[in-house]
């Protein structure tokens, strides 16, 4: 009997065998599970959407208890948009309901000939006709599957028409609207048609150390309360943010041009919330309820986070706010990753800028900057893979290679995964980190947010340098990302919330390993923790390395190295990305 | 947050099938509405073939395991599907006068009021499972929010 106390599904969606086995041993769970998973499985070399890859589904053995905002799946696969490691989280209710169905992990492997929805109820496990869902945007399948099933209480992860239609950037939705949505997981759900998870499990998770258990939960409350950005948290989740990256001179307006967006108040957190917010909304069992539920004149949906709203806004040079909000609620009924989309349209908007493109190469749509038309019309050509849709589908890196090498120098991708909503330049550590981690362009990874904190006392105490407290220094930046990767990977290992853990700062190793502890009843040591992150980043690295990776390939974007932020308050900086990563690999001890 | 409160605090142990309390989630129109026992007026639970229920002094219903032979019948009978049931039917006992549930709220959407008589009458007839009824409920008395909504209301106005 595994002392995690669940099982690991093996669903073949060739031969529609499942199998139970126990719980991956190896690992600490979540993320940690899937990447020793994919390494030790998958071939090198392999088609990420032919059969033989493998969709891994976990959570972790802190998922569904008391510990708070511990709630997310990790979704993992070779990505069809990078043809690397590829993963992502979503939050949500589902995680929690997947371990109260005894399941641990799920890995499908092979793929269906017709299009199928996996059913869990506890130990009732089987696949399912999903034909009639063909076509249905994520919102409408996961409603049709609560009345058709009629259990409101079930939860539902589900592709859109874009994970259908192997959109390199699709996501897997749970409730709706809280996304694994980088690297292309859904394009992989899809490629096996497997359109939906459903599931249900009433089998409660019990502390083996009840009262050791029970004060790591209250620790963790504790310094959550105690946070100083709780309340705006509360208030404006992860879009209280644009205000300060303005202030530090990293908005990406207009595709990078600029750092200074002339019409920041109407895009800003306190017009979304002024105009278009309805109602705070959670995730389970998080007292800070960041989520927010929208409503507009076009469309209600549970949204924006921060990367939409810019996406959509700054990044595109659009001052529409109502509009953005409404295509975050687009791209996410069907199924495509914002972020990628939103670097998808601002690209292919500077590019039209610049004279590369005309509206004639893109179907006739008006490209300019903030255009209605783009916003509107171009998710749903991505989605359906229809007119320059089917190009642009591909990503930027693909699709740059058909518009030529000017076109290619705009692209702010790494790896192929597109970039965030923010300047790397004017804030290194996040630079460092979409240079180096695994999953390639991401910021998520692990967040290095004490560099925007200016807290020398916490980047002592976490990373040992000061100066890596500081936006624009180069000094720590190798130490404090290699902390943060940890920290992302204990985070998505543990399954909590990164907002949690890795932006507010309020778990560190000593907490997690309490409440692991105090959970398994087995001594699991903060060494142990920081140990294992160790062992499956190598893990990461190894199989991406087995992928074809090189250490050329660990950068940013020329137009980051060697042009200047044009504007604003971090005006004239570039980012030395070579000894950043130089530093990196210092401190990890590769060559 | 309430459901792992109520389940973590009688049984040690967490999941919505042991709560008191429950949360009826509409995702795709954003409403989510916690529903424990109101000690209704009508109070169709007592309708129990062994007896096995009772009043409590602050308005509880108090279950007598020993006489419940665990058919069921009270969680059907409740309109809005307020009674859980896991092996037994499982009431909120209001615990002991300081909820739970009210303490970890962090949206201070729950209340304990006492003296105030809710009728569920217009949910009598309600069909469905529990769940349903749940849903059915939060629906109904989300409407003047939701109409509030399309005429322009927002969280802070």
């Amino acid at each position: 009997m595994s002392i995690y106390q669940g099982s690991s599904l093996r669903v073949d969606l060739s031969t529609q065998e499942i199998s139970r086995g126990s719980t991956p041993e190896n690992g600490i769970g979540g993320r940690t599970w899937n990447s020793v998973t994919l390494l030790r499985e998958l071939d090198a070399g392999i088609d990420p959407l032919g059969p033989e890859n493998l969709l891994c589904i976990s959570v972790g053995p802190l998922t569904g208890t008391e510990f708070a905002a511990t709630c997310r799946i990790i979704a993992s696969a070779k990505s069809p948009l990078t043809g690397i490691l590829g993963d992502s989280g979503a939050r949500g209710f589902f995680g929690p309901e997947m371990r109260w169905a005894g399941v641990d992990q799920i890995v499908f492997s092979g793929a269906s000939e017709e299009w199928k929805y996996l059913y869990i109820d506890n130990d009732q496990i089987e696949l399912r006709d999903a034909s009639h869902l063909v076509g249905l945007d994520i919102t409408d399948a996961t409603v049709q599957l609560i009345d058709e099933l009629g259990d409101p209480d079930l939860q539902v992860a589900a592709i859109g028409p874009a994970g259908e239609n192997m959109v390199k950037y699709a996501i897997i939705s749970c409730n709706l609207a809280r996304a694994c949505g980088r690297t292309g997981m859904g394009a992989v759900m899809g490629s096996k048609k497997l359109k939906a998870i459903v599931v249900r499990g009433t089998k409660p998770t019990r502390p083996a150390d009840p009262d050791r258990f029970q004060k790591a939960c209250s620790d963790l409350i504790a310094n959550i309360e105690a946070h100083r950005q709780f309340r705006s948290r509360q208030l404006y989740g992860t879009t209280r943010i644009m205000d300060a990256l303005a202030d530090y001179g990293v908005l990406p307006a207009y595709h990078y041009r600029s750092a200074v967006f002339e019409d920041l108040e109407k895009v800003s957190s306190d017009a979304l919330r002024r105009d278009h917010v309805v109602k705070g909304k959670a995730c389970y069992n998080c007292n800070v309820y960041c989520s927010r539920y929208n409503y507009t004149s076009y469309s209600e949906g549970e949204g924006p986070e921060y990367e939409a709203q810019a996406a959509f806004t700054v990044k595109v040079g659009g001052s529409d706010l109502e509009l953005a909000v409404h295509v975050s609620n687009m791209v996410n009924r069907l199924g495509l990753d914002c972020i990628s989309t939103g670097e998808v349209i601002a690209w292919l908007m500077e590019c039209r800028h610049e004279g590369i493109i005309s509206d004639d190469d893109c179907d006739g749509i008006d490209l300019s900057w903030g255009s209605k038309e783009a916003l509107l019309k171009l998710p749903e050509l991505i989605a359906h893979r229809q007119g320059i849709g089917d190009l642009l589908s591909e990503g930027t890196k693909r699709a740059a290679e058909k518009f030529g090498t000017e076109a290619k120098k705009l692209t702010a991708e790494v790896k192929g995964l597109e970039l965030f909503s923010a300047d790397p330049r004017g804030i290194k550590g996040y630079g460092l980190m979409n240079a180096v981690n695994s999953r390639g362009g991401d910021h998520y990874r692990g967040e290095p947010m004490i560099e925007l904190t200016g807290d020398e006392e916490l980047a002592m105490r976490r990373v040992g340098n000061p100066q890596a407290a500081h936006r624009l220094s180069e000094e720590g930046k190798g130490a404090l990302v290699n902390y943060a990767e940890h920290m992302g990977l204990l985070s998505d290992s543990m399954t909590i919330c990164k907002n949690i853990s890795c932006c507010m700062d309020v778990v560190d190793f000593d907490l997690a390993a309490d409440a692991y502890s105090g959970f398994l009843g087995k001594e699991i040591s903060k060494d142990d923790l920081w140990l294992a992150c160790s062992h499956v980043s190598q893990v990461e690295r190894d199989f991406n390395l087995r992928e074809g990776l090189k250490r050329e390939d660990d950068t940013l974007p020329d137009r980051f190295v060697n042009h200047p932020i044009p504007d604003g308050p971090a005006e004239g900086t570039t980012i030395n990305i070579h000894k950043l990563v130089d530093d990196y690999y210092e401190v990890k001890g590769w060559e | 947050m309430c459901e792992v409160a109520c389940s973590a605090g009688h049984f040690g142990a967490v999941s919505p099938a042991l709560a008191r309390i429950r949360v009826a989630k509409m995702d795709e129109t954003g409403i989510d509405l916690a529903i424990a026992c109101f000690s209704c007026k009508e109070k169709p639970c007592l309708e129990c073939p062994t007896e096995a229920l009772s009043v409590g002094d602050r308005g509880e219903i108090v279950l007598d395991s020993d006489y419940c032979d665990a058919c069921g019948l009270c969680a059907e009978a409740c309109p809005v599907g307020a009674v859980g049931f896991y092996e037994e039917p499982l009431f909120c006992d209001l615990c002991d006068g300081d909820p739970n549930c009210v303490k970890v709220c962090p949206s201070e959407a729950l209340t304990y009021e006492t003296g105030k008589e809710v009728s569920l009458a217009p949910f009598l007839e309600v069909g469905g499972t529990p769940s349903q009824r749940r849903v059915h409920f939060a629906g109904v008395m989300a409407e003047p929010l939701r109409k509030g909504w399309a005429e322009g209301r927002r969280v802070d106005s």
